[in-house]
């Protein structure tokens, strides 16, 4: 490739301000010399222009309004599942802290032994097992309460 | 902030001012910090996108987006090329989904105004009246690969440095120099064939 093809295939980048300065001066530099390439310049310098110029979209007119309904929207609906992924979080600590604290007042208040149906209640496996079932019933009557409560927005 | 020091100085430092704010949590700055970028944004939506209906659903997602990922952002940098980088990644993600074929292909889904202008159903005076340059180019511009389309609409609509559009695109600024010249040279090309 010789100097004059070099220049013209930057031609397109000069025209579009996209050169180095070194280049650029070296680009303007053939063109006053070079006819075809200043006009080649000048052409893409018209193409340049008229992209710059481009019939503009409208912008619609309730779209603002529309975006921050929907930004604020999503905005509360992460704060309800980050406070209540809090809540639950808290509930499953706070249950197992009370089972545990109730195993301990337990065995010590029955010695040790609490038969039901043949079984030791406070040994450590029926225990969990009694404590695991009677939150998981309460936190179903918790869900379907709040669930009441709380029906889910429906948004169009 | 370049793109932003050629507005206003005392409307960038609001929009700064309102970008900081934001990102301290304060949603009614949402408002301030929209309101600079609302044309600038929808219009480079809608020129990757091509379609009104998707580049308005876009345009609610970016600003979803961003205030999610506020809290993240640098304020030591320029906000408007990570703005549009959020934009773009969502669009990208789109016309992912809505295509199966490449993102450099050209896209030929659609009748876009030049195809219209072609077809020999008008009257000469609307076809003169339609032939305005700025149609057809634009025309043309929406026949190209949605990588030019991008290119060319930062570099001459959104009137950013190559270094920004790099930033925005996430690719090296070698790229951007080789697909803005292959953008100019289609786009030229096209128009000569018309």
């Amino acid at each position: 490739m010789n100097a004059h093809e070099s220049i013209r295939a930057k031609l397109a980048l000069a025209a579009a301000g996209a050169l180095q300065e070194n280049d650029l001066r070296e680009v303007e530099r053939h063109a006053r010399e070079c006819e075809s390439c200043l006009r080649e310049l000048e052409l893409w310098g018209e193409y340049t222009r008229e992209l710059r110029q481009l019939p503009q979209p409208v912008f619609p007119s309730n779209l603002l309004a529309r975006t921050q309904a929907r930004v604020l929207h999503d905005h509360e609906s992460a704060l309800h599942r980050r406070r209540n992924g809090l809540m639950l979080c808290s509930l499953a600590a706070y249950s197992w802290v009370v089972a545990f604290s109730a195993w301990i007042v337990a065995r010590t208040l029955t010695g040790g032994t609490l038969e039901v149906f043949g079984t030791n209640l406070v040994d450590v496996g029926p225990w969990i097992l009694t404590s695991w079932v009677l939150t998981w019933i309460t936190a179903g009557v918790a869900a379907v309460t709040l669930g009441r409560r709380n029906p889910a927005r429906r948004v169009l | 902030m370049i793109l932003a020091a050629s507005m206003n100085p005392d409307l960038l430092s609001a929009l700064d001012d309102a970008i900081i704010r934001l990102k301290r949590g304060e949603l009614h700055a949402l408002e301030e910090v929209m309101a600079p970028y609302q044309q600038r944004l929808y219009r480079f939506l809608l020129r990757l996108t091509q379609e009104q209906a998707a580049a308005e659903d876009l345009f609610q997602q970016t600003w979803i987006r961003v205030m999610e990922k506020i809290g993240r952002y640098d304020a030591r940098h320029p906000f408007t090329p990570w703005l549009f980088s959020v934009a773009r990644n969502l669009a990208i993600d789109y016309l992912r989904q809505r295509r199966t074929g490449s993102l450099d292909v050209v896209d030929d889904s659609g009748t876009a105004p030049v195809d219209r202008l072609a077809g020999g159903e008008l009257d000469p005076l609307e076809r003169l009246l339609e032939f305005e340059r700025g149609v057809v180019l634009a025309s043309a511009i929406a026949k190209l690969p949605v990588i030019h389309r991008e290119v060319l609409t930062l570099r001459f609509e959104e009137d950013m440095k190559l270094e920004q559009i790099a930033e925005v695109a996430g690719i090296p600024l070698s790229t951007v120099k080789s697909r803005l010249l292959r953008a100019m040279e289609s786009l030229r090309g096209r128009l000569q064939r018309q």
